[in-house]
């Protein structure tokens, strides 16, 4: 009769030391999902503050291409606006498609290519853009282990206790946001 | 152009060798423990101090490196700390690091050498303090020392300094108790009272083997975190074509660090030292055999 009770009570303790761990688990992948949305805005809002620079800089040696700069400044504000995950990264791609339309129009322009300015610029933005892809590679992969986490034993268990849910991937979904704007010279 | 990263590959290979890091840890203390049990067995009760004392002068020499390893190893390779403003596109390339990765900004640290080097250190990521040699600088393009870089984090990142400080004290221990016992058994032959001579004979050869076996295991080790820090690497960079290529760097590179201390050669990206005491003593894997298993995860 002792025996048993002694097996229940080890069979407990190790039942709640196995919720404990998987509810503590889905805590801190919920709160570095959160860390890892959060950082997509820092980086994004730090490409933000550089996009002006560089569109002046590149005026200052191409005023009249004015499509590209009206890409680019109207896919800032887009990024700026958007709302839902999905909105963020299609506005996303889009103002990278217009960055790229824009670095490609100063490809004809040597002087351009060959300032100091241009060139430390290239530099930054070739590394924001790094880190926007980066902040979005980091929440995934914390999404991508939340989410398998919460559908797998014992998660799936802990995951209502725990009140956490599965989330969404950084992802475009109209397959048209993908396209890459053309840039027209002239 | 590029086959796309098997994103199932890296995550395997990170899995297996720390599986194969938990398995080796665990034989080197069973070691340990035999050898202690042994010891506590033949040569009775004042022997067994033995036990206590090896562990205080090894965990007493080892985990004093490791708390302090990146002042300790910067001054041991000269290093000199650089700042945003010096190195802005090496800082660009390991800031991006640690978003993908979540791990704190580590120090960053330049060493002149001609020879294309790089190693991480610190007793943890807050700690965390990655160097370059000059001439890896001049030599690869950026993806290149980028996956460098990548696989320096992931050693931080993977706490590599407190695996190897535990694989370098247990092996010490072993060391330290095998010579001491040697030397009680030759002069003082404490035998206990009707101790059978055949125990004795096989406790000798293990008292020789022990401290062989310890090495063999941490050299086991170390490579196993060598395997590990490039898949880690990849995950970071998902890039597997940057460190692959800056493998081949290292590897058509025939210049050798001038830093060759043994104490910290076990941290260079590429060994120092040349592989005299053959591949089973060695701190890193073969270089084409890391080469190959990059291009295996699509580099």
């Amino acid at each position: 009769m002792e025996i048993a009770l002694i097996i229940v009570l080890v069979v407990l303790v190790i039942l709640a030391i196995v919720v404990i761990v998987q509810f503590n688990r889905l805590r801190t992948l919920a709160v570095a999902c959160d860390e890892g949305l959060s950082q997509i805005d820092v980086q994004l809002q730090r490409r933000a503050d550089l996009i002006p620079n560089l569109v002046e800089t590149v005026k200052g040696y191409a005023s009249h291409e004015r499509k590209v700069f009206e890409d680019v400044t109207k896919a800032r504000a887009a990024v700026g606006s958007a709302k839902t995950v999905n909105e963020i990264a299609a506005a996303d791609n889009q103002l990278t498609a217009a960055l790229r339309g824009l670095l490609a129009v100063a490809e004809a322009y040597p002087d351009l290519k060959a300032s100091a300015n241009f060139i430390q610029l290239q530099e930054e933005l070739g590394a924001t853009e790094n880190r926007v892809a980066f902040a979005r590679q980091y929440y995934n992969d914390q999404v991508r282990a939340i989410n398998t986490a919460l559908t797998t034993i014992p998660g799936n268990f802990v995951g209502p206790i725990a009140k956490v849910t599965e989330r969404e991937f950084y992802e475009v979904e109209e397959v048209s946001d993908r396209a890459t704007p053309e840039v027209k010279f002239g | 152009m590029s086959s796309p990263v098997r994103a199932a590959s890296f995550a395997l290979v990170q899995r297996s060798n720390r599986y194969k890091t938990f398995f080796l840890l665990l034989a080197m203390f069973l070691v340990l423990a035999l050898l202690a049990s042994w010891t506590v067995y033949y040569l009775g009760g004042s022997g067994a101090w033995i036990v206590p004392i090896a562990v205080l002068i090894s965990v007493a020499i080892t985990w004093g490196a490791w708390w302090n390893s990146d002042k300790f190893v910067l001054r041991m390779a000269n290093a000199k700390i650089v700042t945003r403003e010096q190195a802005p596109q090496l800082y660009n390339l390991v800031e991006e690091l640690t978003i993908a990765s979540g791990l704190p900004m580590p120090k960053i640290a330049v060493v002149e050498d001609s020879a294309p080097n790089a190693f991480a250190t610190g007793r943890d990521p807050e700690h965390g303090v990655v160097a370059f040699t000059t001439g890896l600088l001049q030599k690869m393009d950026r993806d290149e020392i980028q996956g460098v870089a990548a696989h320096e984090l992931a050693h931080i990142g993977n706490r590599d300094t407190l695996v190897m400080a535990v694989a370098a004290t247990t092996a010490g221990i072993i060391a330290i108790m095998a010579d001491v016992i040697f030397r009680a058994t030759l002069f003082s032959g404490g035998r206990r009272e009707g101790g059978h001579p055949f125990l004795a004979l096989i406790g000798v050869v293990a008292l020789v083997l022990a401290p062989l076996a310890a090495a063999l295991l941490r050299a086991s080790v170390s490579r196993k975190r060598e395997w590990l820090a490039d898949a880690t690497a990849v995950a970071y960079t998902r890039n597997p074509q940057g460190l692959r290529r800056a493998l081949e760097t290292l590897r058509d590179d025939s210049t050798v660090v001038k830093q060759t201390s043994t104490a910290i050669s076990h941290m260079w990206i590429e060994s120092p030292l040349a592989g005299g005491l053959g591949q089973m003593f060695s701190t890193h894997p073969p270089i084409q055999e890391r080469i190959d298993a990059l291009r295996q995860m699509g580099g």
